[in-house]
């Protein structure tokens, strides 16, 4: 089972442009793809319930506690569990996890940052004449910006790293060449799959550092 | 990774009654208890590694004022690191090392999931333990180092010990992935339930996970209870620990960025 070092080194670079077109551009491809889905929608879902959440105070524990149920779950047998189901191999089955894990991240966050909007700076729109619709989209929005962004990017990396494991139930991109190569004990597959998956995390990080920035210049001149 | 093909077969018409009711499920070298022990025994290392690792660094550096711009660096790229494929890249390496495909790789890929949520609490907690209190012992005093043992850190536990906590249960809801890169433990009862088709294996794996993860928690509050200071637990801001008021605390990590919720509470944390 076990071939020699000289056979089986921990990546074979020939397998690199052999594979590519067939193997591992579709597995990042599709990793990418699962990854912006479940956070898309997880935002998505996020700022319904944040809006509920503000607009009447007393959901807001039932959300959060809802939310954090959902995060709690293993994800190994999230996964699993659907799998069982009717869903079976569809890409619900890994969607659903992938987008319950989002929610309380990107809700938190959220509802943190229109908590951090000053009394004052809201009054002083509304005493401008500002309807409520435009003092939320013009005032509040842009100060909770930064505190959102911070939310994606959380939930992006953990989504990227969450995608490797729904490898199990048969659809998590790279995931799939990591235990592809567990199985073969044919090395070059699982590493480069795995060092992809952390590279794609890292991207994802500093992306989303620069757009924070790129969005909200006057941060970057508070801090100075 | 033998030990997958040396797995007792469970007919797929078994429920799951008959699955937890039958001695044989439970006993023996593959049996629950023994996996359960796998899983305990890692975990447990895990997190008090882990806890050595994270908190005497991150308390003396908040109680300096220290490395505030590196620290939330090291927090943020180990926040990113994707547990499962760490985890599988350091399996060949530790083949080759000799160090054997079990069960460092996971190790050290819990051990680097859970630092930075833990340094992260730690180190927020004591940044935002009130300066009178400090500059009172300090008035009176006492020497640095008492400074942080017997005024910040007792008043910084409650945070500490969420951290801690919600660390805690991280590393259990994530120690199963080890049973897909050739290991034991209780994640092996999903992925047989996965690979034979098999759902009352797999809703039973899922059951004692949940099971594990939910008495983790129960654990931590209670050592949490045990460890406390007499005089902390008297604190009236202390006694109403609810999610949503730790959520408030506003780190000073982050690069100057709102840390908000994931600062001390939940969405520090990063899964798997």
């Amino acid at each position: 089972m076990i071939l020699l070092a000289s056979r089986n080194p921990i990546l074979r670079w020939s397998w690199i442009p052999e594979q590519w077109d067939s193997r591992i551009q579709p597995a990042l491809l599709e990793h990418i793809q699962l990854t912006l889905l479940a956070v898309g929608i997880g935002f998505l879902l996020s700022a319904v319930l944040a809006t509920v959440a503000l607009r009447y105070r007393w959901t807001v524990g039932p959300i959060t506690l809802f939310a954090a149920f959902l995060y709690t779950i293993p994800s190994v047998a999230f996964f699993g569990v659907l799998r069982t189901t009717a869903l079976g191999l569809s890409i619900f089955t890994v969607l659903i996890p992938l987008t319950g894990f989002t929610i309380l991240i990107l809700v938190t966050n959220i509802l943190d940052g229109f908590r951090s909007v000053p009394a004052p700076v809201r009054e002083a729109a509304d005493a401008m004449g500002l309807s409520p619709a435009r003092r939320v989209l013009t005032v509040e929005v842009p100060v909770a910006i930064p505190y959102m962004i911070n939310g994606l990017r959380i939930a992006t990396v953990t989504t990227v790293g969450l995608v490797t494991v729904a490898a199990i139930v048969g659809q998590g991109g790279l995931g799939a060449l990591i235990l592809d190569g567990l199985r073969r004990t044919f090395w070059t597959p699982l590493t480069i799959g795995s060092v992809l998956a952390i590279v794609l995390a890292l991207t994802f990080d500093l992306l989303f550092v620069l757009l924070r920035n790129w969005l909200t210049p006057w941060s970057r001149a508070q801090r100075s | 990774m033998t030990a997958i093909l040396a797995q007792r077969a469970v007919p797929r018409d078994t429920t799951l009654w008959e699955w937890f009711s039958d001695p044989m499920t439970w006993g023996g070298s593959d049996g629950i208890l023994a996996n359960l022990g796998d899983t305990v025994l890692l975990c447990a290392a895990v997190t008090l590694f882990a806890i050595l690792v994270a908190v005497p660094p991150a308390a003396f550096l908040a109680h300096k004022g220290w490395g505030e711009v590196t620290s939330a660096w090291v927090v943020n790229i180990g926040r990113a690191l994707p547990t499962f494929a760490v985890a599988a890249f350091l399996v060949p390496v530790s083949l080759r090392a000799g160090y054997g495909a079990e069960p460092w790789p996971i190790f050290i890929a819990l051990v680097l999931l859970t630092i930075p949520p833990m340094y992260l609490s730690t180190y927020v907690a004591i940044s935002q333990v009130d300066k009178a209190a400090v500059n009172a012992a300090r008035a009176m005093g006492f020497s640095e180092r008492a400074v942080l043992t017997t005024v910040e850190l007792p008043l910084a536990s409650t945070v500490i010990f969420t951290g801690l906590r919600v660390a805690a249960v991280q590393v259990v809801a994530t120690e199963p992935i080890r049973a897909f890169l050739g290991g034991d433990g209780l994640g092996r009862y999903v992925r047989d339930g996965i690979g034979q088709n098999n759902a009352t294996l797999t809703i039973g794996g899922t059951i004692l996970i949940a099971a594990l993860a939910g008495t983790t928690g129960l654990a931590f509050s209670a050592i949490e209870r045990l460890v406390k200071p007499y005089g902390v637990r008297r604190l009236r801001s202390d006694r109403s620990p609810r999610t949503g008021d730790t959520d408030e605390q506003v780190g000073p990590l982050e690069d100057g960025e709102p840390a908000g919720s994931d600062a001390a509470g939940v969405g520090g944390l990063r899964q798997r």
